[in-house]
């Protein structure tokens, strides 16, 4: 009671925010939380029934202190649930800007588990609850839309400033064949290729080339 | 007005509109990622940089087939400078994006009183975006509170739930322009400022200056 959940939620996501992937949604904390600010608004209701409407603090101010202790934490625990969805939701739309497909990865975690940033590296079958998911593939349709509007210019590129127009690449996954302005590109395993960066940001992205320094 | 002015002026005219627009534009980025607030939808810039890259863009596309060598580095070094134009835009509209998402419910309510704060595309986003995460937290938690609890802003205890960004912050700014005399709010201090000075001052006592081109971050 009086808010020791919500408490450990906020741990949670504090401890959310300095790692790498997303760990599996507090369904049962926040189902408790919820609850506990049910039972808060209901004890509140109970004890101004007797008053009636007409309550006084002045005249009771034991009773005035009680209500005041039960609004105070019903807000806090809204509060905390909201600070923990807000950092969750923070990392999934991270996760878009980034071009991880966050939904593939939650339907086969195991094939991807352990690479760089990626979700269900604990092997769980889903981290996001059925909203977060719903969120998911709403943000990245306004993704979509937002940077449709600048065709010109890839919003999802790298925020390094470009120093060469081309450079060097290894192919670390097949890749298959690229079409470029120089002609098209086979991409096979272990070879290496000196390329124009803005024809392969995204597979480097992607993960299928690595950029040689 | 002295000699400074007229030499200024004299400068001003001599450069070309590109050189200018790309001073703007680096200006504008860097102002964008330095302040801690959003600042105004450089429109009238952005139009001109946008309709340049498109057709430098398309001047490429036309000499690809060239095998000229001569041609082919001109084109290099246009390509190279077009990488640099996008990147400059795309860091400037997610420095902006990333603002918008931070204080989301601030710049709706600032985006009502001064549109040409964000530029259509980017209020839309706004707007989306703002009613997506309600929904989410409706749909997460907040439907099933009691009817009082569910909305977004509840000033009761005295504390705001819609958080604005730190305008107090400290920035540091070149002046461009003599300014005269800066003083900061809530403190005595007072300080002349002079062109080409550069201070490190709280952003709430320049930011008119910075807004009229007579200071810059830097």
């Amino acid at each position: 009671m009086y808010g020791e959940v919500a408490n450990k939620l906020v741990q949670h996501a504090k401890r959310t925010q300095s790692l790498a992937h997303l760990p599996p949604y507090q369904t049962e904390m926040v189902r408790a939380i919820t609850r506990e600010v049910r039972d808060l608004d209901k004890d509140v209701a109970t004890i101004l029934e007797p008053f009636a409407g007409s309550f006084d603090p002045s005249t009771e101010p034991a009773t005035a202190c009680a209500l005041l202790v039960n609004h105070l934490c019903m807000r806090r625990n809204k509060r905390c649930l909201l600070a923990y969805h807000r950092v969750r939701s923070d990392k999934l739309e991270e996760m878009c800007w980034n071009g991880i497909d966050v939904l593939e990865r939650q339907q086969q975690p195991q094939s991807k588990a352990g690479e760089g940033g990626g979700l269900g590296a604990d092997g769980n079958s889903s981290s996001l609850s059925p909203e977060e998911e719903e969120y998911v593939r709403q943000y990245s349709d306004l993704l979509a839309a937002y940077k449709g509007q600048w065709t010109d210019i890839d919003l999802t590129g790298s925020l390094e400033p470009p120093k060469d127009l081309f450079i060097d690449v290894r192919v670390l996954k097949d890749a298959g064949e690229i079409q470029t302005e120089y002609g098209a590109i086979t991409l096979t395993k272990n070879s290496q290729f000196y390329v124009r960066q803005g024809d392969v940001e995204r597979l480097i992205a992607q993960g299928y080339l690595q950029r040689l320094s | 007005m002295d000699i400074d002015d007229i030499l200024a002026e004299v400068d001003a005219q001599s450069i070309p509109q590109e050189t200018k627009d790309l001073q703007e534009l680096t200006r504008a980025w860097i102002a964008e990622r330095v302040a801690p607030e959003l600042l105004k939808w450089p429109s009238a810039l952005m139009d001109r940089v946008l309709e340049r890259i498109r057709q430098q863009i398309e001047s490429v596309e036309e000499q690809t087939g060239n095998l000229d060598p001569k041609a082919n580095f001109t084109l290099i070094i246009i390509q190279t400078e077009l990488e640099r134009f996008k990147f400059l835009i795309r860091s400037f509209l997610r420095a902006r994006l990333s603002k918008i998402d931070a204080h989301a419910a601030h710049y709706a309510a600032r985006a009502t009183s001064t549109p040409s704060l964000l530029s259509s595309s980017e209020t839309q986003y706004l707007r989306s975006h703002t009613a997506l995460l309600s929904a989410h937290y409706a749909a997460s938690f907040l439907g099933t509170f009691p009817a009082s609890l569910r909305g977004l802003e509840d000033s009761t205890g005295g504390v705001r739930m819609v958080d604005g960004p730190d305008e107090d912050g400290a920035v540091f700014v070149r002046a461009l322009r003599d300014v005269g005399s800066v003083g900061v709010e809530g403190t005595e201090r007072r300080f002349e400022v002079r062109r080409g000075d550069v201070w490190v001052v709280r952003w709430s006592a320049v930011r008119g200056w910075v807004e009229m081109g007579d200071m810059e971050v830097i």
